[in-house]
């Protein structure tokens, strides 16, 4: 069992009457990657902010290593932070930036340099030590500021979207940099953003917050399979969400009535009774496509609208008659195969199993 | 291309006229036009000259640190505690003494600073003073500072207001004290700021006539002071022009190394 590094007890923060963080319960384990992920001003960066010293919390306690840390000033806590905005010192070199942490911990100079270097060096940008930091290009600059947090050595690195101003094809090396060396120095990573492709593939635990408040925590997994509620499925998205009520409930089988027809979902004993409205979500991935009715119960008959193209993976946008947009991923290859007139009404079917009932 | 003749008009064409009336001749106290080195020869070999630069510059410069010192603590307020519209509503306020005359502002320092002033009816009260302060190198200093000061708070307030915020953070974020913050951080990115507030505060300092004539009594002369002797005393006009070509000379001399300093790029090695 691996201890908890941070603790979030019961914190609420509050700006004059904006209230960015409101009764958040959380753990953060040591060694973990974690990612907090959710729309802007659902107070991500405001947690983490907090983790850092830079904002009090209203009420609370944040426990780091099992001291009370709402007192403790940004510069006597162990807690770097990699920044939106980089924020390198621009009158300094790329050098003197990842040193200025062990300055002001006043580590000797000789000491400072070395580990400096060694750290440029791990990062793969040493040649550039010397050179100004205006000089330097997105990627490098990146890893400065990666560098000069990590020299600090420090339990728990905090990161506030720190890919969001690279190229794409830099995302993904960055990402993979990123988890290499979370893993190498099995330190905590905090990870703010809200980009989902980033957040699951670097991730051990996804914290989705929602207008203040944590709306699911769980590994990627969970999230994308078994969305808690609405919000998620939704913001996680590439999902099929429909609501309606509950006509009757027979074993783990439940019929629900909805305006696009009559579903089957599976449910736990006594999550759903008579009569009760319910929504369950489909992931795009999980719905099948045929061009006559399939031989089974959840079906849906719908038209067309777009499609889009991401590499080998195409999304298809559908309406049926009642107006519902309906999403379907797959493989252009088994598309292709499947030889559809996608002019004529196209067929969409899931199994009881794939549904998930949200909570409320 | 408008501006360029503008400035040809009334910036570079006097100054060059003022160069040539250096090389210019008095003879029974009228100016005649001659090609003579003799004004810079006499100048040059005064020795009352060359004490009064150096004692413009000493003054200019003590009066430029000072400056940029006591508006420093107003300035950081304004840029990083005050709110966006009180910071407005401050730099509003240091823009209103420019509305009034600089000479009435300079006269309403006797009232203050005399022997029978304000200063010395308060000092007196707990048997202190009185102290002189009129006619020395003190009032010369209290008049830069009603000449500049508003100005130097403004600049320097501008100057801090539009540091990244980040970047304060971040220092913190790594250790940095706060107090350590104005050095490590703050002043490297003011860097072209504050030199541009020193550059004006030293050169308002350098050719200012009023101060030192009216507040410090003149007795040790300025420049502008010495010119004003020379165009008096038999119609010098050539001497005094020596005299104003020298100090353009060096402020531009200074205006022009400091703006260097103040953008310099650092080695891309």
């Amino acid at each position: 069992m691996t201890k908890n590094l941070v603790v979030f007890d019961k914190i609420h923060k509050s700006f004059g009457n904006f209230v960015a963080v409101e009764e958040m319960n959380f753990d953060i384990k040591e060694g973990e990657f974690i990612a907090i992920m959710g729309p802007s001003g659902c107070g991500k960066t405001t947690t983490l902010r907090m983790l850092a010293g830079l904002d009090a919390p209203s009420s609370g306690e944040i426990l780091i290593n099992d001291q009370v840390m709402n007192d403790v000033k940004p510069h006597e806590r162990d807690t770097p932070l990699v920044w939106q905005s980089l924020a390198l010192f621009p009158f300094l070199t790329a050098r003197e930036n990842v040193e200025f942490g062990l300055k002001m911990r006043g580590v000797e100079k000789a000491e400072r340099k070395k580990r400096a270097l060694n750290w440029l060096d791990k990062l793969g940008i040493l040649e550039f030590q010397d050179r100004d930091i205006s000089t330097l290009s997105g990627g490098q600059k990146q890893r400065v500021a990666l560098a000069r947090s990590l020299v600090m050595e420090p339990k728990m690195l905090l990161l506030d979207e720190p890919l969001s101003a690279l190229d794409a094809h830099l995302v993904i090396r960055m990402q993979s940099v990123l988890t290499q060396l979370q893993k190498e120095l099995g330190i905590t990573f905090v990870y703010v953003t809200h980009s989902q492709s980033e957040a699951f593939a670097m991730a051990d635990r996804v914290v989705i917050m929602s207008k203040g408040e944590i709306a699911q925590i769980g590994s990627p997994r969970d999230i994308y399979r078994e969305p808690a509620n609405q919000f998620v499925a939704e913001f996680v998205g590439r999902n099929n969400i429909l609501s309606g009520t509950v006509e009757s409930v027979e074993h783990n089988r439940a019929k629900l009535n909805t305006p696009s027809g009559d579903f089957f979902v599976e449910v736990k004993a006594g999550q759903l009774t008579e009569r009760d409205s319910a929504s369950f979500v489909i992931s795009a991935d999980l719905v099948h496509l045929s061009a006559g009715e399939p031989d089974s119960k959840n079906t849906v008959a719908c038209q067309l609208i777009s499609e889009e193209f991401v590499g080998s993976m195409v999304t298809l946008f559908l309406e049926n008659a009642s107006g519902h947009e309906f999403k379907v991923q797959m493989q252009e290859r088994e598309l292709s195969k499947l030889e559809l007139d996608l002019a004529k009404p196209i067929w969409l079917s899931w199994s009881e199993c794939s549904a998930h009932v949200l909570g409320c | 291309m408008p501006i360029i003749v503008w400035q040809l008009a009334f910036f570079v064409g006097p100054v060059l006229f003022m160069v040539a009336m250096s090389f210019f001749l008095v003879k029974n106290y009228r100016m005649t036009e001659a090609f003579e080195f003799v004004n810079w020869a006499k100048m040059f070999s005064k020795g009352y000259f060359w004490s009064s630069y150096w004692h413009t510059v000493w003054i200019a410069t003590i009066s430029t640190l000072c400056a940029m010192c006591l508006a420093f603590p107003a300035a950081f307020a304004l840029a990083f505690k005050a709110s966006e519209n009180t910071r407005r509503w401050a730099i509003f306020f240091l823009i209103i003494p420019f509305f009034t005359s600089y000479l009435v502002r300079t006269f309403s320092w006797f009232v203050i600073l005399s022997e029978s002033g304000v200063v010395n009816a308060i000092l007196g009260t707990v048997g202190l003073g009185p102290y002189t302060m009129l006619n020395t190198h003190i009032g010369t200093l209290v008049g830069y500072m009603t000449l500049t000061l508003p100005l130097v708070v403004i600049l320097q307030t501008v100057t801090m207001a539009n540091i990244d915020r980040t970047l304060i953070e971040a220092a913190r974020n790594l250790g940095c004290k706060p107090l350590a913050v104005i050095w490590r951080v703050i002043l490297p990115l003011s860097k072209a700021g504050f030199i541009i507030a020193a550059v004006f505060c030293f050169i308002l300092s350098f050719g200012d006539f009023v101060a030192p004539f009216y507040l410090g009594g003149s007795q040790e002369p300025t420049l502008p002071i010495l010119i004003l002797d020379t165009t008096k005393s038999g119609q010098q006009w050539p001497r005094a022009a020596v005299i104003a070509v020298v100090m353009m000379a060096t402020l531009f001399t200074l205006a022009f190394t400091a703006i260097a300093i103040a953008y310099r790029k650092r080695s891309t090695s």
